[in-house]
This record gives C-alpha cells, sequence and structure tokens, in this order.
C-alpha cells in the first residue's frame, strides 16, 4: 500500500528553519538521508521532494477562456507542503512509524523537531470509485 | 524544471463522494484526458490522487521513537486531495496546466474552478546541507 508522508510548515517556520546553523542542518539533513537509505534498503522507498520555499508559491485558477489566474498572497496562518515521501509499506502502522522517525529528526542544538508528518494513503480505484 | 501542482480541499472536500455517478465520470474522464495530453507532451512526471480526510493521521514522534497518532483535525484545515509533478520549461506553463486542472467539471458539469497550487519542487539540497 502506497502512502505519502507530507511535512508541512507555515511562513514563519521556514523562516525559522532558514536560521539554523549550518551544523545543525546538516545533523538534520543527515538524519533524514539515512532514513532514505534505510527505506531503499528494505525496498519501501518510492520517491521523497523537497519544495521551493513558499515565498514563491502561486495558487491558480482558471478564467472563463481558460487563462491562467495566478495569486501570491496567502494568509499567515496557510501551512505550506515543505517536503514529502513516499513509501510502499505492508500497514498503516508501518508507515506511521516511519512518519515518526522523521518526525525525530534533530533541530537546533540536536533537539528533536517533533514536526507533526501528516500520513496519507493514495487513492485505489475502488476507493474513489473513479471506473 | 519540475513543478509540483497540489489540490487541495477542506475535510467536506468538494462533497465529491456524494458527487451522482454521471458528475463522478465526467470529472474523471476530464482529468484522465488531461494525463494523458501531458503524458503525450513529455511533461507528465506523475500524478495521483489521495483517499479522504476522514483517513488521515497526523504523526509525531514519542521520546521513545514510538509514534503517536492523531486523526482530529481543525475544520479550517486543507487537506491534499490530489497532485501532479510536471517538467516545463517555464513557471507560466505550470501555470496553464494549472488553470487547466481548476476548469475541471463538478455537479452538473459546471467548472469547479478549484485553486491549483504550484510550487517548484528542488532537486537536491546544496551541498553545503549534505
Amino acid at each position: 500500500m502506497k502512502y505519502i508522508l507530507l511535512m508541512s510548515g507555515t511562513k514563519g517556520g521556514v523562516d525559522h528553519y532558514q536560521a539554523w546553523t549550518q551544523k545543525d542542518i546538516q545533523a538534520h539533513m543527515a538524519v533524514l538521508h539515512n532514513i532514505n537509505k534505510r527505506l531503499s534498503e528494505s525496498g519501501e522507498f518510492v520517491a521523497t521532494q523537497g519544495l521551493a520555499g513558499p515565498k514563491e508559491a502561486k495558487v491558480v485558477r482558471g478564467e472563463k477562456n481558460g487563462i491562467p489566474v495566478t495569486d501570491g498572497v496567502f494568509p499567515e496562518s496557510k501551512e505550506f507542503l515543505l517536503g514529502y515521501w513516499i513509501v510502499d509499506v505492508a500497514t498503516a502502522e508501518r508507515a506511521y512509524a516511519i512518519a515518526g522517525q522523521i518526525s525525530a529528526a534533530p533541530g537546533p542544538g540536536g533537539v528533536s523537531t517533533n514536526m507533526p508528518i501528516e500520513v496519507r494513503q493514495f487513492a485505489t480505484f475502488e476507493q474513489s470509485e473513479l471506473r | 524544471m519540475k513543478y509540483i501542482l497540489m489540490m487541495n480541499t477542506m475535510k467536506a472536500g468538494q462533497g465529491m463522494p456524494n458527487w451522482a455517478g454521471k458528475d463522478l465520470q465526467a470529472h474523471i474522464a476530464f482529468m484522465m484526458n488531461l494525463n494523458k495530453d501531458l503524458g503525450d507532451s513529455g511533461e507528465l512526471v506523475s500524478a495521483e490522487g489521495l483517499s479522504f480526510p476522514d483517513q488521515a493521521k497526523l504523526v509525531r514522534a514519542g521520546k521513545n521513537g514510538v509514534p503517536i497518532t492523531d486523526g482530529v483535525f481543525p475544520e479550517s484545515k486543507e487537506f491534499l486531495a490530489g497532485f501532479w509533478i510536471v517538467d516545463v520549461d517555464t513557471p507560466e506553463r505550470a501555470y496553464a496546466i494549472a488553470a487547466r486542472a481548476s476548469a475541471a467539471p463538478g455537479p452538473g458539469g459546471a467548472p469547479l474552478n478549484i485553486p491549483i497550487e504550484v510550487r517548484a519542487v528542488m532537486s537536491a539540497p546544496p551541498p553545503e546541507m549534505m
């Protein structure tokens, strides 16, 4: 079963992250790399991506004639997707366990960020009655 | 340049689970056609739909590494309903694809006009962060 693990944060959270020391960022990235490596070894890794910062985000709607209308102004409280992992696991509990490992990645001073990770299963055709 | 196009909904979504079968079929046909065109142009990297928000969990690490799950969310929370990753030459092209997805038909065939969030995907962390 495929699950997507979503790491989200507000604009303020991203500004905070950008003020981390290089050493803290390196320690954080090392833990995430190690998680990716172990997921590859167990055959559960599908994909992972980091996204560019909220400053570059746009919301797009289609006008009547199909012309895109873009907007880059967001409420302060809006959560932005920072990055994600897609994993292929045997149980939901395994997806939660991986999310727990990601949440435990160290932040400033080596203290766990304890970031909430949203876990969502991919839709199957049965679930969403696509056919 | 890779972009992710995210379709977000509130918990109630667009009421999609309650749509008439005909409306749902028209919506899905529209999406499949969009994906086919993106595949033909070589711009489609991936497209996925997610299960409904009632199955979403929020996970945090407990002290001993045991995951703590929570399934209660504020009413105002936006949920990712699905996404496309496209590989395009310009951001404007990504916006044009997003506008097309935004116009997907809803109940009675009227365009949903769903907002689509467009974000650049980073290729890799800068070397100094590795």
